[in-house]
């Protein structure tokens, strides 16, 4: 019975998700206008051709991008002879029947720009994300566990903390990125941290330093991450440990003579992480969101700035496949903080 | 100590207020022009004469830009933000109160069915002539709703599951991250000034319909709003009349964080110069030129300061909404 709302749920997921990549293939492909299209991927092409040879390249370069055949099954087209506007229908035989076959098969398309596919430019840019999005994930769920675990300890302090991080929490994240960038990466201040790249790029990097260089580059990119989700979950797990701190059963411990730290760490924590788990399938794409401005920022060749610039450079296939991504991660992040829900909550194991 | 706590919420909404007050006269004393940029002093340090803010790499004035930015904000998110707001109002409480048992009649669908069907299938010449179809098709309708307005069979009752349907529309919004979505819809064709505000409002207003939601179903299950019911009310005096009063305070206090949340979406969009117009000034913008000169420091601290200043008083404002609500409660 347990795995039938984590069943559900994605199902749900994935139609949602099906839903808004049909929308914007339908809208990408209604805006892709033929003739700047061909203008754009002949440009570097300086040869001079014939009428005829230019009509034959025109229709090899539409073919294989998919653009000669109509859009949708039906069509409100109008008939060249007299202008008489009507219903098509096309059958099996358009683009976007076409594109999702492809994409039932695992297939993206390939790249408007540079013709790669668009799998291999994913996966070499997911090879980036993921390090920096994992990194704070983990980096943001340790900071929040010390954070309020070193709280519950001092009352006196909680207040003064709690609105200082609500400060934080308002602020936009490329604000924070940019801030420290500035104070932290910046020759005239604190040349702590490098401002670009990820330093493998030089030749003498050996193999066991690379980690740490990889590391070290990713201080701050990771760190302005952390910054923008740390606040919210604090916020939300201290709220929920000191709701546990008032119930009976910590009356209880305390009774029992256990210390007021193992009340915390051993009582009270486990049932006040429950309600934090559900942030968690927030959490991972919001990072993905968040890496959209990191990575543009801080000149990393990630999924969030390949996302940018070939929205900028209205590189659709490209496009689609990260949106469809980030679609998927949050499917991965509901079924860990599933099963997360299952390694905290004995109960729910032995309804299962 | 009550009374020290209550001096500085007084202190800070004063502050806040003045800030926001602030930006507002800015917004208006803006120059409308297109600035002229001085390529004699490109990237030039503040607190010199002519440009007493400093310049950016292009020699555009960083006071004039700053001003002509809080014109965006007031004239984008503020409108964006009520958009938002009256959206999710309409349609939140909409789902609350009749939630999955909105009636209708067998009749009323069959006919809306059949003027949507007949409406697309001719919609070729729906358009060639608008008038004629239209008044062809209100005929249709008409024709068929006559002889089933007797029958037994048509009149009886249906249910319009609007809560669901509301609920699958949230889920569908909320399954990718807004920032994510907005830009790939803004990167199919940039949006006007107009399109902006309407994608925004059209992407963000899940919050706000969860939010009336909830608080719809609590307020229409009270006994009071049974009795009025029972007194004979229809359905939207009820609405107007003995909902409504009690669910908007929550949706004012949610206008300062739709505001500030709007602004941070905004300018953040604008910083990585996807979705909007290049000649929009706004403060991402402006900050975003940082990344051509990094040890600009004033590039970076105008902007960063007027927007983290914006967005900080409009949270405290709502803070302060919510402690107020508490107290009348």
């Amino acid at each position: 019975m347990a795995g039938w709302p984590l069943l559900r749920y994605t199902a749900r997921t994935l139609l949602a998700a099906w839903f808004i990549l049909s929308g914007l293939f339908l809208l990408s492909r209604a805006h892709t206008d033929r003739n700047t299209f061909l203008q754009n991927s002949t440009e570097g092409n300086g040869r001079r051709l014939s009428a005829s040879d230019q009509a034959h390249t025109t229709q090899q370069l539409l073919q294989r991008y998919g653009l000669d055949v109509p859009l949708f099954y039906v069509t409100l087209g109008s008939a060249a002879a007299t202008g008489h506007i009507s219903w098509r229908w096309h059958g099996s035989r358009n683009q976007y029947h076409q594109w999702f076959r492809q994409l039932l098969a695992g297939d993206l398309g390939t790249s408007y720009r540079d013709g790669a596919p668009v799998t291999e430019v994913l996966s070499q840019s997911l090879s980036y994300t993921l390090p920096l999005t994992l990194l704070a994930a983990l980096g943001s769920m340790g900071l929040t566990l010390a954070l309020v675990l070193w709280l519950s300890h001092r009352p006196r302090w909680r207040s003064a903390w709690l609105s200082g991080l609500h400060v934080l929490r308002a602020l936009p994240l490329f604000l924070l990125a940019t801030c420290l960038l500035l104070l932290l990466a910046n020759p005239d201040v604190l040349a702590w941290f490098p401002t670009f790249g990820l330093g493998l790029e030089v030749e003498e990097v050996a193999w066991w330093q690379q980690p740490g260089r990889l590391l070290y580059f990713l201080t701050l990119p990771t760190l302005s991450l952390v910054l923008v989700t740390v606040p919210g979950l604090v916020v939300q797990l201290n709220g929920a440990l000191q709701h546990e701190l008032e119930q009976p059963y910590i009356a209880t411990a305390r009774a029992k003579g256990a210390s007021s730290i193992r009340v915390v760490r051993h009582h009270a924590l486990r049932n006040a992480l429950l309600p934090t788990v559900a942030l968690l399938s927030e959490l991972l794409p919001n990072l993905v969101a968040g890496a959209t401005v990191v990575e543009v920022l801080f000149a990393l060749p990630g999924m969030g700035r390949l996302l940018a610039e070939s929205a900028a450079a209205q590189d659709y296939p490209v496009l689609l496949g990260a949106v469809g991504l980030v679609a998927l991660v949050r499917v991965a992040a509901q079924v860990l903080a599933d099963g997360l829900y299952r390694v905290l909550d004995p109960r729910i194991r032995t309804h299962a | 100590m009550s009374r020290v706590r209550v001096a500085g919420f007084g202190k800070r909404k004063v502050l806040a207020s003045g800030w926001l007050a602030g930006i507002l006269v800015a917004a208006f004393l803006a120059p409308t022009s297109i600035p002229t940029p001085d390529l004699l002093h490109t990237t030039q340090a503040p607190f010199q004469a002519g440009h007493w803010l400093g310049t950016d790499p292009q020699g555009l004035d960083v006071g004039v830009s700053l001003l002509q930015g809080s014109r965006t904000v007031v004239l984008s998110s503020v409108p964006a933000a009520i958009l938002t707001l009256l959206l999710g109002a309409v349609l939140g409480s909409a789902a609350g109160f009749w939630r999955n048992r909105a009636l209708t009649t067998v009749a009323r669908v069959a006919v809306a069915v059949l003027v949507a069907g007949l409406g697309l299938l001719f919609l070729p010449q729906l358009l060639a002539f608008p008038l004629l179809g239209s008044m062809l098709l209100v005929a249709a309708g008409a024709l068929m709703y006559w002889p089933l307005r007797r029958a037994a069979w048509a009149q009886r009752s249906v249910a319009v599951p609007l809560d669901s349907l509301l609920m699958g529309a949230v889920n569908l919004l909320d399954s990718i991250p807004i920032l994510i979505l907005v830009i790939g819809v803004a990167a199919m064709q940039r949006p006007s000034a107009t399109g902006t505000i309407a994608l925004l409002a059209l992407t963000c207003w899940t919050t706000a319909a969860r939010i009336m939601r909830t608080t719809t179903l609590q307020i229409a299950a009270r006994p009071y709003v049974e009795a009025a019911r029972m007194v004979g009310l229809t359905n939207f005096q009820l609405l107007r009349r003995h909902i409504w009063p009690n669910t908007w305070p929550l949706l004012a206090l949610q206008l300062p964080l739709t505001v500030a949340a709007l602004i941070g979406l905004e300018t953040t969009l604008s910083f990585l110069g996807v979705g909007f117009s290049p000649d929009i000034p706004s403060w991402g913008k402006l900050l975003s030129t940082v990344r051509q000169a990094p040890t600009a420091w004033w590039l970076a601290l105008w902007p960063g300061l007027a927007l983290a200043g914006t967005i900080v008083s409009l949270h405290s404002l709502a803070g302060l909404g919510a402690n107020r609500s508490d107290v009348t409660k």
